[in-house]
């Protein structure tokens, strides 16, 4: 049986919301993609359900995050490694977790980690705007969920998921400081020192990091001039005029003036979105 | 020349094209796969485009200029030394060309701002410049979509909305159209705001 259900949000942080893989096309109306910051991890929790592959998530980037669900159904939890409790116990293994109704499950501390997903059987149901449930502001009519939030889903109490009872979210691959890029189209500007620079130095994740763009700590000195505003794209590695690098997110905008030096791998994108502020990084360049 | 470039590609190739993106010098694309993108770097020296013949659309948006709608355009006014009005007239008289959209939703980066209008833009950014407004920045000038920081000179208000995410598309014009501003009262600007019109062309 598939019945209309809501699923409500007894306690969260700020930052939480529902993501997709966000709306490819709509550049031309100057729309950023959005979507999920870890696609590893938004890829997995879908495979995980069965579900078709851009079913909607929730996004939780801080501890304290606790909901209950009305109807039955199946979840799936991926992304940093978290403090999972269902009804009050602490599971072990939230890779598939059987809800029934009136169910309250809580993520508390990370251990490891920066964005947590939670992805429900059939996916989330919020409203669908140019072909995507991601939240950005301006468009959706939430652009982050708060404590008393409804969400709808469908809720299934005849599914069996035994066949992948023993599965397990792994969390290794986001520790890894190994962050594998391409030039990017302005790569070429930059002298030979400041590429050395680059791609030797280690760098820290900056507090001033959100779901529009990712700084670095450090400085990379160079003689970049001011250039015309062109594309970026989610990856995309700017490097201002004072030196700072700005490692470009889901939200960014679509088009930007500063250098962009480097276009981060999909995969490597995941993995910065599972960084905090303070953890190392250092950049490898693959040739095309 | 980027606009020949978007037409070609979306005629010939846009079933094999999942996004394509404008700017002032360069134009992007996101392939649907690594064998569009190979078959298309191979041919690329083959392919000749003329410049698109550009659209004779112009759009027609009412703007309040000062009047509380505009902050900044005394001090401008001031700065570039001319009478308020004679900047407005200036701002006013140009038919400025959209070459893409990008910012923010809805944004529309314009070309044909006189040059004696241009001015840096400010230093220290407004932390809320409001939905709507008219602003000046570096050799450009621009419609704020939404509230959102900006560093740009706020010269005026209009009452259109520049986007609607519930349209597809969620905008009124496009790239190539041209946009003229209509300078009107304070008294039209409260009548419009109440119920924001689409605005004409021609």
């Amino acid at each position: 049986m598939m019945d209309h259900a809501f699923a409500t949000i007894l306690k969260t942080g700020p930052g939480t919301s529902i993501q997709d893989l966000g709306r490819i096309g709509q550049s031309k109306y100057g729309i950023p993609v959005s979507g999920v910051m870890d696609e590893r991890s938004f890829n997995w929790i879908n495979h995980i359900l069965k579900n078709k592959e851009n079913e909607a998530v929730l996004e939780i980037a801080q501890p304290g995050f606790q909901i209950q669900f009305e109807g039955s159904t199946s979840v799936s939890i991926a992304g940093a490694n978290a403090k999972i409790s269902l009804n009050g116990l602490e599971i072990d293994n939230a890779a598939l977790i059987k809800i029934s109704p009136k169910d309250t499950l809580e993520i508390g501390a990370f251990i490891s980690g920066a964005r947590v997903y939670l992805g429900i059987r059939f996916g989330f149901q919020t409203q669908e705007i140019l072909n995507s449930r991601s939240f950005y502001e301006g468009l959706t009519t939430q652009n982050q969920l708060s404590k008393g939030s409804k969400i709808p889903y469908f809720s299934d109490s005849e599914w069996s998921h035994r066949s992948f009872a023993k599965a397990k979210w792994t969390t290794d691959w986001y520790l890894s400081q190994e962050l594998s890029t391409y030039p990017g189209p302005d790569f070429y500007l930059l002298s030979e020192e400041t590429k050395t620079n680059l791609l030797s130095g280690t760098f820290k994740i900056s507090p001033l990091s959100n779901r529009m763009g990712i700084q670095l700590e450090e400085k990379l000195e160079n003689e970049l001039p001011e250039l015309p505003t062109n594309p970026v794209y989610p990856g995309t590695v700017q490097l201002t005029s004072g030196g700072k690098i700005i490692l470009l997110a889901k939200d960014a905008q679509v088009t930007g003036g500063y250098p962009r030096i480097l276009q981060l791998t999909p995969d490597s994108q995941s993995i910065l979105a599972q960084k905090r502020p303070g953890d190392a990084l250092h950049f490898k360049l693959l040739l095309p | 020349m980027q606009l020949g470039w978007c037409d070609f590609l979306q005629r010939e190739l846009g079933d094999q094209i999942l996004d394509l993106r404008q700017g002032f010098t360069s134009v992007s694309i996101l392939w649907k796969d690594v064998v569009a993108h190979s078959q298309f770097q191979n041919k690329l020296n083959t392919i000749a485009i003329r410049p698109l013949e550009l659209s004779n659309k112009i759009w027609k948006v009412p703007v309040c200029y000062g009047e509380g709608f505009g902050k900044d355009l005394e001090t401008l006014a001031k700065e570039k030394k001319l009478k308020v009005g004679e900047l407005i007239e200036m701002h006013a008289s140009v038919a400025y060309r959209i070459h893409f959209f990008g910012f923010l939703p809805g944004f529309m980066y314009l070309n044909g701002l006189p040059e004696r209008l241009h001015s840096p833009r400010k230093a220290v950014p407004e932390r809320a410049v409001p939905r709507g407004s008219v602003a000046i920045g570096g050799s450009q000038t621009g419609i704020y979509p939404r509230e959102s920081p900006g560093g740009w000179h706020i010269i005026g208000r209009t009452p259109i909305s520049l986007f609607d995410g519930e349209h597809n598309p969620p905008v009124w014009a496009n790239s190539g159209d041209r946009i003229k501003f209509v300078p009107i009262s304070s008294s039209e600007m409260e009548r419009l705001i109440e119920n924001p019109p689409l605005p004409n062309y021609k």
